[in-house]
């Protein structure tokens, strides 16, 4: 794929559903390769333009939100024109994967400081598009890094921000159901935190609009019903 | 319980087909007589369509059982689909459905339509446990079994894919049902126009698709520049590639090894193929409930009726009140624990 002789693409580490992830060598530093396959699905012309868009969106997401203080893969080199982002290796394990040989203490400790990163990025104007418990990494320092920027959207509005929480909510309801109570709690508490007294309005109406999204319909909840 | 061929009726009145459905226990149709509502002109008006089950159930019933050569005396156990859908048009069938219960003193049992439709999909085409793209004029959801319910991991925002379908059929003068008709346009066309693709997370928009597909046959291009075959194309192209990509996602996530694809939509063949494109990417078996089942039915409530009974009896009168909201993964499934 790249014509460099300094990159080495040695292992396949991961298949999505979207991407690959492959470990190598880029300048003999370690990186992933992340390749976003051509989905023979769709047609050419469309698949395309998702692919690049998605390698543009998520690449520059990553190099913005840096500079907020979170921890995110950095990147070394994009190349679009066949959809891969070269990044640093980062050694960890998904949040999905550990979660159930967490203690109560570690869980809320998780939670509450990866609800302080995704107030941040609110607070910046950036909506994450996938936050899931797949897209969320752990290192043996115990650092936590967001990756998969590939659905990242500039937004300030309060309604995307809902929308962002919301889906992060039922992801831990479908996949991590004795959890979701306790650790979405703790995640409000941490994306409370970061907001100032000034600003606790706007945390109120992101929470209030995610009540309102869950009653549109589709998401009643039978108590709520008349 | 001690006849050698127990039956049930099963009665589907959600939304526009009233339809009733013999089938036994071991999971044989014996009949199956669907009464279909289409509306003269727009959607559907929840009051007419009412109005059109009130003055034809009966009708409806005597032929189901007719076509089963039994007496309504035959007949073990009853179930009507009790939620989701229309208010008015559930009341038809489960009024109809206490009635019987009453008069012939058997058990009654209220279903969840959209359970119902993966239920009769895991009978017919003898799959497990499929991660399910449920595809219709009002639902749109990716969903698998996990933790005693059946979950949603995807799912629309706003309109369902048959609805959005349907409603741009009928902008471009199409007559109902618009599905098959923009199938069969698309066809003719190889040329792709941009609409809005918005896939958010495992969850899905259409409605700026539509409107986007509107304002192209609204443009003084259109039939120009292009034809209404072209957008057509560009419609299914874009709004089934949305929904093969989350299933593929949730197929990925829930490392499920089955597929099934059912609703009406189901039976567009250009999804079939994308489905299929990504099931075989992930070694999982596909399968499409075939056209008859896919759709609304009374054999696929008649068929989650018995399953329900069997595991752990039917309802009470009082439990039959109709739930037009409820959604699939508020119950737990007692015959899948």
């Amino acid at each position: 794929m790249m014509s460099n002789s300094e990159i080495i693409k040695e292992k396949l580490i991961h298949k999505g559903a979207e991407a690959s992830l492959y470990y190598g060598h880029w300048f003999n530093k370690e990186v992933f390769f992340k390749y976003r396959i051509p989905k023979k699905y769709r047609l050419e012309e469309l698949d395309k333009k998702i692919r690049t868009m998605r390698t543009i969106i998520e690449s520059r997401a990553l190099i913005t939100v840096k500079n907020f203080g979170l921890n995110v893969p950095q990147v070394y080199e994009i190349d679009t024109k066949n959809s891969i982002i070269v990044m640093k290796y980062i050694k960890g394990e998904k949040l999905k994967d550990i979660l159930n040989s967490l203690n109560d203490n570690k869980k809320q400790e998780y939670f509450k400081k990866i609800g302080r990163d995704i107030a941040l990025l609110h607070k910046n104007g950036h909506i994450h598009g996938d936050i899931t418990t797949s897209n969320i990494i752990i290192t043996q320092n115990e650092d936590i890094f967001l990756i998969d920027f590939g659905l990242h959207e500039y937004s300030d509005t309060i309604e995307d921000k809902s929308v962002d929480l919301h889906l992060f909510k039922r992801v831990l309801i479908s996949s991590h159901g004795k959890d979701y109570e306790f650790c979405f709690k703790a995640f409000l508490e941490g994306y409370k935190s970061e907001y100032d007294k000034e600003d606790l309005n706007v945390y109120n109406m992101i929470i209030k609009n995610i009540t309102a999204i869950e009653t549109r319909g589709r998401y009643v909840k039978s108590e709520e019903r008349l | 319980m001690c006849q050698i061929r127990e039956l049930v009726l099963g009665i589907e009145s959600t939304a526009h087909t009233f339809s009733v459905g013999i089938i036994d226990f071991e999971g044989k149709v014996h009949s199956l007589v669907n009464d279909i509502y289409i509306p003269e002109k727009g959607g559907l008006h929840p009051i007419l369509v009412r109005e059109n089950h009130l003055n034809n159930f009966m009708n409806t019933i005597i032929k189901a059982l007719t076509e089963a050569r039994i007496s309504i005396k035959d007949i073990n156990l009853i179930a009507f689909s009790q939620s989701p859908g229309l208010g008015p048009v559930l009341k038809i069938g489960a009024l109809v459905t206490r009635m019987l219960s009453q008069i012939l003193k058997i058990p009654i049992v209220g279903v969840n339509h959209c359970i119902a439709h993966i239920e009769i999909g895991r009978l017919m085409c003898n799959i497990k446990d499929p991660l399910t793209l449920y595809v219709s004029g009002g639902n749109t959801i990716v969903s698998a079994f996990e933790s005693s319910r059946y979950q949603i991991f995807g799912e629309t925002l706003d309109l369902a894919i048959g609805n959005m379908i349907d409603s741009f059929a009928r902008d471009a003068g199409l007559s109902h049902p618009g599905g098959p008709k923009i199938e069969e346009l698309a066809q003719k066309s190889n040329k792709y126009l941009p609409l809005p693709y918005v896939v958010k997370g495992m969850d899905l928009s259409f409605s700026g698709i539509y409107t986007a597909a509107k304002r192209f046959i609204e443009s003084e291009d259109f039939n120009k520049k292009y034809n209404l075959n072209d957008v057509a194309n560009s419609l299914q192209e874009t709004a089934f590639a949305m929904l093969t990509e989350v299933t593929e996602r949730a197929l990925a996530h829930t490392e499920k090894t089955e597929v099934l694809l059912t609703g009406g939509v189901a039976a567009n063949k250009k999804l079939q193929q994308m489905i299929e494109y990504i099931s075989k990417e992930h070694n999982a078996r596909f399968e499409v409930v075939p056209l008859k089942y896919a759709g609304d039915n009374g054999a696929m409530i008649g068929w989650t009726g018995i399953l329900r009974y069997n595991s752990i009896g039917g309802h009470d009168i009082s439990e039959t009140i109709i739930n037009p909201k409820e959604r699939m993964d508020q119950i737990t499934v007692p015959w899948r624990i």
